[in-house]
């Protein structure tokens, strides 16, 4: 292999990394749908042409990690032969190593020279994809066919030409095709641009070397990572969580994890988890990979390159049909955001027990997946929309946990209340966090939001997923619990807040479709609290202070939580 | 001694075939390995030592 010096293999490094940003921001920034512009809910990766990922940015997890299994199966089902310039290829089928339906992939090859160098390629969250609930977030779907159109890998653009039999179809299959059309030429559109500067890289320092270049990238990741796991003692560690329903059947669903380090590698045992569950909070094998890695990232160096080598020293071990590994035709949309946190959040817990001070008590763990769609009385034009909202992320050994912040394992921001109000018939009522819902410790767990909104439009017709509405983040070394979320519904003339299931009469409280909602309803959204980590007695009386001074415990939960003296 | 086959499915039919290690739905070339009447499926080779250095030896522990 060709020597390469460090600094020139950092700078190419960089360079990957930041093609990989700049098609973020070009994203961001064409796009229509505040899920893109707003929650960034999308992942940028430049892949050589065996289907190695080299390189990345600080983007969604999530999709990060699940993108060299959707690359390579796009690779492998098409054929390197069947790519030619200018072409572009769509790919979201969960059952050809993509993580759900609503994430698209759009994959460009990149030629230079004449030959077939590599690929860019990103994947993000399309808001509406068809299917039996509008948003495509399907809470109570018991099949991948109510889930959204469902896409093969297929060209999109052959050429530099549309294939417009392909964009028939997608487009008179989504609610609000005008957004789709908008947002993934967003997503083309980047491609684009990576396409331009992987060119201007490849001029500058040849294909060959910047092959040789990234080859040693991907070996250089592997043997960090390698390393990382050789400094954590070798042993089995097991943990678990559940799902606290899935939306279908009233019943907890189990994610059981063996995690076995044997010198530089990692093996991550999900076999004993349950059956596939008939609601779609099942994850496909590659939201399993997914979080394993991601899990194992989080514990270990920031520096490590990250690209396919890293994930080389892991091992993923499932069974088809479990809650972990989805079988054809098993639902799975809420695999990826909801069941994908909790995973890694199990991967963690297991790691805890063999390197407590890296780790961190449990998250809130729930995107608070809240979907609605309607006609706007302002343009007449029917709207659908995809809203997250942040929740509390667990403490670690040196500092409380983030409050209101996405999962980890979606890296997605809130979207403003002017942004929200400004496209769709809302009023905020209330947007702050939720005093007491981080778990006590030496170190707090973050707080959860509560969000209030009124409608104001004849109906809006919503949908939610949400998970810990039942359970709590736990704590870690004598760390307490967080406060669980909820989602709730005051009618126009009630007096309090009640359950959807108490109100509407859904099977789950927290996931659920299709709820027709009337001009001055409200919903309340309690997204979940973090563990605490530590025991509370061992806080500093300052930070005690401080909480009681911002709002976010009261005086009574101190009292309880840190006892009188304080 | 495992071999490499391709998915002989036509374009038109839609198959699924899992590796027997991972649970990962396989796109196109498997690794076979036949032992006796057994016919293991798997990814590739490092699925199939897996398989042996840690699946067999782990499900015997624990049976």
């Amino acid at each position: 292999m060709e020597r390469i010096d460090t600094v020139t293999l950092s700078v190419i490094n960089n360079a990957l990394v930041n093609i990989c940003r700049e098609m973020g921001t070009a994203m961001m920034r064409t796009s229509y749908s505040p899920i893109f512009n707003e929650g960034l809910d999308f992942s940028c990766m430049i892949f050589n042409r065996r289907g190695d990922m080299i390189g990345q940015a600080e983007f969604c997890p999530t999709m990060l990690g699940s993108a060299q299994y959707a690359v390579n199966w796009t690779i492998e089902e098409l054929g390197l032969e069947s790519f030619g310039p200018g072409d572009v290829v769509i790919h979201n089928d969960p059952y050809r190593g993509q993580c759900h339906m609503p994430e698209h992939m759009v994959l460009k090859p990149v030629f230079f020279e004449g030959q077939l160098w590599g690929f860019v390629a990103n994947i993000a969250h399309v808001g509406e994809i068809g299917g039996m609930a509008p948003g495509s977030f399907a809470a109570d779907a018991t099949e991948v066919y109510q889930e959204g159109l469902r896409l093969p890998p297929v060209k999109v653009i052959s050429r530099g030409e549309y294939v417009k039999d392909v964009w028939k179809i997608i487009l008179s299959n989504h609610r609000t095709p005008k957004t789709s059309w908008g947002d993934l030429h967003a997503m083309i559109g980047s491609l684009g641009i990576a396409e331009a500067r992987l060119l201007e890289l490849l001029e500058r320092y040849g294909g060959e070397r910047l092959t040789a270049a990234s080859d040693l990238l991907l070996d250089y990741s592997e043997r960090w990572m390698r390393e990382e796991i050789r400094g954590i003692p070798n042993g089995e560690y097991r943990a678990s969580d559940c799902m606290e329903d899935d939306g279908v059947t009233d019943q907890p669903v189990w994610l059981r994890l063996k995690l076995v380090v044997r010198d530089d590698d990692v093996i991550a045992d999900w076999t004993d988890s349950d059956p596939q569950a008939k609601g779609p909070v099942n994850a496909t094998f590659v939201v399993t990979a997914a979080a394993s890695y991601s899990g194992l990232l989080h514990l270990t160096s920031n520096d490590i390159p990250r690209n396919s080598g890293c994930y080389r020293p892991i091992r993923i071990v499932t069974k088809p049909g479990s809650v972990v590994n989805v079988r054809h035709p098993g639902p799975s949309v809420g695999g990826n955001t909801e069941t994908h946190p909790h995973l890694q959040n199990v991967v963690v817990a297991a790691l805890s027990q063999a390197i407590p001070e890296r780790s961190a008590a449990a998250e809130g763990a729930s995107g608070c997946n809240f979907l609605f769609a309607g006609v706007h009385p302002d343009s007449g034009e029917y709207y659908t929309n995809y809203h997250i909202d942040g929740s509390g992320w667990g403490a670690t050994a040196f500092h409380d946990g983030n409050s209101a912040m996405c999962p980890e394992n979606g890296n997605c921001r809130n979207t403003p209340v002017e942004v929200l109000e400004n496209k769709f018939p809302w009023m905020t009522l209330e947007y702050r966090l939720r005093p007491d819902s981080g778990g006590p410790g030496k170190f707090r767990g973050g707080l959860g939001s509560s969000r209030i909104l009124r409608v104001l439009a004849p109906e809006i017709t919503v949908s939610a997923l949400m998970d810990r509405t039942k359970t709590r983040a736990w704590g870690l070394f004598g760390g307490g619990e967080g406060g669980s979320g909820g989602i709730f519904v005051k009618k126009k003339g009630d007096t309090r807040f009640r359950t959807f299931s108490e109100t509407f009469g859904t099977v789950s409280d927290s996931k659920f479709t299709r709820v027709v909602l009337k001009e001055g309803d409200e919903v309340k959204i309690h997204s979940p609290g973090g563990g605490g980590y530590g025991p509370p007695a061992e806080r500093a009386p300052e930070a005690v202070e401080n909480d009681i001074r911002q709002g976010w415990v009261s005086p009574e939960a101190t009292r309880e939580r840190y006892g009188d003296g304080v | 001694m495992g071999r490499w086959e391709e998915n002989t499915a036509k374009w038109h039919e839609q198959t699924m075939v899992y590796c027997d290690l991972c649970g990962r739905i396989i796109p196109k070339n498997f690794w076979i390995v036949e032992e006796g009447v057994e016919r293991l499926v798997f990814c590739d080779p490092d699925c199939e030592q897996l398989y042996r250095d840690y699946w067999l030896p782990s499900r015997k522990r624990e049976q």
